[in-house]
């Protein structure tokens, strides 16, 4: 039985360096076994890209020939470049746009008060309860009168993924938030219009928000599936690189596309890990934060 | 360089909650006022909605004899200094007091002067190219307050702009605020919780409770003959004692009765209570701890109690001191005055015996908690 | 259930207070659900003393307005004109006779109103069916299109809506003429077109920020989804796709489908994938959630060194696009894949998957869905680390330093600091991310495709790890069985889900009420 009011010093267990020692032995072992977890699907992707025997998938991970076999063929024998071509130039849009819609939503909620500031914001969080992808059907059917599918079906997804983006204001408004109110009395007294304390005090202190919202804009059109298949059809010239690649590992394309989605799965990836490790400080500061305020 | 006079001013937030009411001020051209009172008093409400940063629910503000009620604050030429100095953080010190004349597309040469001239008289002329966090609080508010110097504007508002300071930089910008206000000479509104800065700066003060005002008046009219209760525990440091006691009046002579003593009114006060014709009655007798002094067991005028905490503050000491039937008293007592012996005695526990004047009573009517001699 | 008075609550041991805690959370729930539809009670009342006012306003506008402003209760805008606002009296004015005109012309309002029939059960949506009808010129039959029923409720739909703006306005301008009126009674002066359009820059800068962002909401969220409700109660389906078939209204018909339990009904398959979709959605949340966590504990523990190559070595997930990384990873497990072959080592699973016909692993509902859920906590842990590492930080040290020296060991530091000031913090986190699980598209469709399939139903084929979102995706993918009004119903249906989820949890939840506590 242990005693309940035991006041004596003395050593209980074991001693304050060794437990020290061993717990972040054990924490090390975990970090490296999850460090391996995490970067085999990478490091799978990069070798398999560089075999050349083979286009089915093999049982060993290093190429028994290395070389760029599957690079080449990309550029060459399919539509890839186009693909690639096309979404970049979504992920540009989307990002120009997206930051200006959603910016100014999250700017008008947190530091302007009007009427029925509150009704929007109830309207925004129940509009965000259906399945956005419902919305679709109906888009799809004006979009095909427009000629806004298939081959034009990159515009007709910037539009898609631009048009409703301010509902997503929450991360932004959060940043917005913790920009103290007294600063924009402080202009308003100092002579400044509401237009201009936007663009003269709180946009110059807003740097991590807008880089982050033109990140996760620049991204959305590259890991976008559902929208983009339901727009593009089978059109290649049409495709985004995600449901451009997604045919080619069905069962019928697997045994000879497999490792070519995985040259371009690398070149896809590039880009994006570029831009997003040198903007990851950004990055976290809005997923914390936004995470925080809920 | 303005007047301002508020006329009826409420303030109502949502449907029913009444921050500020019956709020009739008139300001003098270059006066000195001080609105002061416990948090959430109306004060600051008040400041905001001469500076247009409140929508004002009733009444009216006028500025220099124009309603301003609807004016934006840019179209008011107020000056205002916050509580957490509202510095820019992207802009250089220079560039956050050249702030407002930017603004107003000011020609460079005039904005170098001005600031220029402004950061000399605040001394921070050597920090012109630094950026606000690179500052120390003082500084900060330095700047804050050149901020709103380069202004020329007609009223000067500050609220609460000494509270984030410790308390030896707070009474350092006390006096300069006090300099500062001889050379920039214009009206100026200051909203503080401190009866000390109050008193020390204001030369009228605005005394608020709940969102209306109690008194306003001099710092002397104040202190000496505060117009209810409230006025008089919140204004002075200690604050004053208060007992529930009774008024004698025999013939033409008042006395007061407080556990059991029995002290004669004397002096001014007691031709005041004659002339208001009071007679014997229940009051809450007001005494400030100053007035206490040291007596002696055999004086019938003196009160016994017991010690409770002894604080010494070096020019003087205060005693906390439980009467008999548990009141609690503060008397301040001046260490000159005393000799090592009664110094020595002063410890917790033991029993003294204080008693007041007769000239320095406040008479309080229990029931409105007016001032009786008003 | 009898609440005890606090006093008595710090008298229950641990397991006392702890079913009285849990017995107490779900009696909390129907007062909780009672309260909501107190609270949308209360506003359709609230809406209705509005309407009221606003009648009662109108009246005596009427009533003690000048001819100027009588006039402006027919004519838009000339109450605006004749106290010289220009610019507003035009445009109202403008307004006023687009309207007029959408309306009369051949083809504009009041004709695609009269198409639609609208909520007659059993009549057809749109008049004029289309057909092969012979023609002289070709010699043959040729088709002559009929109505699109998708263009007449679409065009209903919007006229309808251009209706309410026309009252809205007609109400505005009245109103803005009264004010006019008083002000100038008042001897004050009117705003001019000009203060209009420098306020848009100033005390009405809202409006200019926020005139495009609405306009994209409006368009593309507000009208689909008013559109998709309204199809909820259609017959629109691929073999009535309003333009070759005209669809009708059918009322509740096919929620009855969907609720029908016996055979042939959909009721089964919908309780199924519904009851896998939560299952799912709890568990992917929650897996993430604590593991993330605990990632994140252990990289920033004191004396861990290179922190941030941990930290990187996760966030690179997220940098990859999904499509890439989830497609490679569900073909790691296949029989050919580089993980599959391995399983396959092991005689047990192999024999397993013989005895069973399975082709991969990906062919057993079980296996499937646990995969799910496995290499879903490979892509969630990097996103829950990164949050759970901003909030470490913000735990202030010196909570861990009273604590140590109250006798805490590092176990019961983290149970009883870490993580209830985690749990507290990210309560609201959690519903958003047990919501966004609910609709997590991409990783079931890229992982499983929804397969081991089941059959089909609502149109489309069923597999055992679809979701309610994947399943309906799969009813509007445009083959000829698509049951386009089965997926509106089941989109009414998520929503309604998480409606009633979130109005729970914002009602029960401590943290979302008492937001100061910690701070």
């Amino acid at each position: 039985m242990k005693k309940q009011n035991d006041n004596k010093i003395r050593k209980t267990g074991l001693g304050a360096r060794a437990s020290r020692r061993i717990s972040n032995t054990i924490i090390y072992i975990v970090l490296i076994i999850i460090t391996i977890v995490w970067l085999f699907p990478f490091v799978g992707i990069l070798l398999e890209s560089f075999k050349t025997e083979t286009n089915m998938q093999t049982p060993y991970l290093f190429p028994k020939e290395f070389g760029f076999d599957h690079y080449v063929k990309l550029f060459t024998k399919t539509d890839f470049l186009k693909w690639f071509g096309n979404t970049a130039i979504m992920g540009v849009a989307t990002a120009v746009l997206q930051t200006i819609f959603i910016l100014s939503m999250s700017y008008v909620l947190s530091r302007l008060r009007f009427k029925g500031r509150k009704a929007l914001m109830n309207m925004m969080l129940i509009l965000g309860m259906f399945p956005g992808f419902l919305t679709m059907i109906l888009i799809y059917k004006v979009f095909a009168d427009a000629h806004l599918i298939e081959e034009m079906a990159p515009l007709g997804l910037i539009i898609v993924y631009c048009a409703s983006s301010a509902m997503g204001y929450y991360v932004s408004k959060g940043f917005f938030d913790t920009i103290p109110k007294s600063l924009d009395e402080a202009a308003r007294v100092d002579g400044a219009t509401r237009f201009q304390v936007f663009y003269k005090v709180i946009m110059p202190l807003s740097k991590p928000i807008v880089i982050y919202t033109i990140l996760m804009g620049f991204m959305a059109p590259w890991g976008d599936f559902v929208l983009a298949s339901y727009l593009i059809h089978e059109n290649s010239q049409g495709m985004n690189v995600a449901v451009g690649m997604y045919e080619w590992l069905s069962r019928t394309n697997m045994n000879t596309h497999y490792t070519m989605f995985c040259a371009a799965g690398v070149i896809v990836a590039i880009p994006v890990v570029a831009v997003f490790l040198a903007l990851q400080k950004y990055y976290v500061e809005g997923v914390t934060g936004g995470a925080v305020k809920g | 360089m303005a007047s301002v006079k508020l006329t009826n001013v409420k303030k109502i937030y949502g449907k029913d909650t009444v921050a500020v009411q019956e709020f009739n001020l008139d300001i003098a051209d270059k006066e000195f006022i001080v609105f002061v009172g416990p948090s959430g008093c109306g004060k600051s409400t008040t400041l905001r909605m001469i500076a247009g940063l409140e929508d004002i629910s009733e009444g009216t503000v006028e500025i220099d004899g124009v309603v301003v009620n609807d004016l934006q604050p840019r179209d008011r030429n107020i000056a205002m200094v916050f509580q957490n100095y509202a510095l820019y953080p992207h802009l250089t010190v220079f560039e956050n007091m050249a702030f407002s004349l930017r603004l107003k597309n000011v020609p460079n040469e005039i904005v170098y002067e001005k600031v220029t001239k402004a950061a000399e008289i605040l001394g921070i002329t050597e920090y012109l190219t630094r950026k606000p966090r690179a500052l120390s609080g003082d500084q900060r508010q330095r700047v804050a307050i050149g901020r709103a110097m380069v202004r020329d504007s007609k009223v000067f508002l500050m609220d609460e702009p000494l509270s984030n300071l410790d308390a030896k930089l707070r009474n350092q910008m006390r006096a300069e605020i006090i300099l500062l206000r001889q050379k920039i000479d214009t009206t100026f509104i200051y909203v503080t919780h401190d009866q000390t800065e109050a008193m020390t700066l204001g030369d009228r003060i605005v005394i608020m409770k709940d969102g209306f005002i109690q008194q306003v008046g001099t710092p002397t009219e104040v202190f000496d003959m505060p117009l209810n209760l409230f006025v008089a525990e919140f204004i002075g440091a200690p604050k004053m004692n208060t007992f529930k006691t009774k008024l004698v009046c025999e013939g033409d002579k008042y006395y007061v009765n407080p556990y059991g003593a029995k002290i004669e009114v004397t002096g001014k006060k007691a031709e005041m209570l004659k002339g208001k014709r009071i007679g014997s009655r229940e009051v809450i007798l007001g005494v400030r701890p100053e007035h206490f002094v040291l007596s002696s067991s055999d004086n019938p005028e003196a009160i016994p109690c017991k010690i409770v905490v002894n604080e010494m503050m070096g020019s003087e000491l205060h005693l906390h001191v439980v009467e008999d039937n548990g009141d609690k008293l503060i008397v301040r007592i001046p260490t000159v005055s005393l000799s090592d012996e009664q110094r020595a005695s002063l410890v917790y526990g033991s029993t003294i015996y204080v008693t007041f004047e007769g000239k320095v009573m406040h008479f309080f009517d229990p029931e409105t908690q007016a001032n009786l001699l008003v | 259930m009898k609440r005890l008075s606090d006093l008595d609550y710090l008298k229950l041991n641990k397991w006392q207070a702890f079913w009285y805690k849990f017995a107490l959370f779900f009696c909390a729930i129907p007062s909780a659900l009672w309260k909501g539809i107190k609270k949308i009670g209360g506003f359709f009342k609230n809406c209705g003393i509005a309407v009221k006012d606003e009648f009662v306003d109108i009246g005596s506008t009427f009533k003690r307005g000048n001819w100027a402003v009588k006039l402006s209760f027919f004519i838009f805008g000339f109450g605006n004109l004749f106290y010289g606002q220009v610019m507003r009296g035009i445009l109202f004015l403008l307004f006023e006779l687009v309207f007029i005109a959408y309306m009369v012309v051949p083809t504009g309002g009041i004709y695609w109103l009269s198409k639609g029939n609208w909520f007659q059960k059993g009549a057809t949506i749109g008049t004029v069916q289309g057909g092969f009808q012979y023609n002289e010129v070709f010699d043959t039959d040729v088709w002559v299109p009929g109505d699109d029923s998708v263009k007449v409720m679409l065009y209903g739909l919007l006229t309808f809506i251009f209706i309410f703006a026309f009252i809205y306005t007609w109400r505005l301008q009245v109103k803005q003429c009264r004010i006019c009126m008083d002000i100038t009674a008042k001897g004050k002066k009117i705003r001019s077109g000009k203060d209009d359009v420098k306020s848009l820059l100033d005390d009405q800068f809202h409006k200019t920020l926020l005139a495009l962002p609405l306009a994209g909401i409006l368009a593309f969220t507000v009208l689909p989804i008013i559109y998709m409700v309204l199809v909820a109660f259609t017959s629109y389906d691929a073999a009535h796709d309003g333009y070759s078939n005209l669809f009708s209204w059918v009322g509740l018909d096919h929620f009855n489908e969907l609720f029908n339990f016996s055979q042939g009904g959909l009721g089964l398959t919908f309780g199924e994938i519904l009851s896998w979709t939560l299952m799912w959605a709890f568990f992917a949340t929650f897996t993430n959630y604590f593991l993330g966590m605990f990632v994140a504990i252990m990289i920033n523990k004191k004396g861990i060194k290179i922190k941030k190559f941990w930290r990187t070595v996760l966030v690179m997930t997220i940098a990859i696009p999904q499509f890439v990384s989830l497609l490679y990873v569900s073909k790691l497990f296949t029989t050919s894949g580089l993980i599959g072959r391995v399983l396959e080592q092991i005689p047990f699973i192999h024999n397993w998957r013989v005895a069973n016909n399975f082709v991969s692993l990906w062919d057993s509902p079980t296996v499937a869905r646990i995969l799910l859920i496995v290499i879903n906590i490979w892509i969630g842990i990097p996103y829950i680390m990164l949050m759970a590492t901003g909030i470490l930080m913000n735990i202030p040290q010196d909570l861990y330093e009273s604590a140590k020296i109250d006798g805490a060991s590092s176990v019961q530091q983290l149970t009883k600091i870490t993580l209830p000031y985690m749990l507290f913090v990210t309560g609201p986190y959690l519903l958003t991310s047990f919501v966004g699980n609910l609709n997590n598209f991409n990783v079931i469709y890229l992982l499983s495709g929804g397969n081991p399939i089941k059959g089909t139903a609502g149109g489309a084929s069923v597999g055992h790890t679809d979701l309610l979102i994947t399943w309906l995706f799969k009813m509007t993918l445009g083959s000829t069985e698509s049951k386009y009004y089965m997926a509106s119903i089941i989109g009414i249906l998520v929503f309604l889900v998480v409606a009633v989820l979130s109005l729970i949890v914002y009602n029960v939840i401590p943290s979302t009420r008492n937001e100061e506590d910690y701070k």
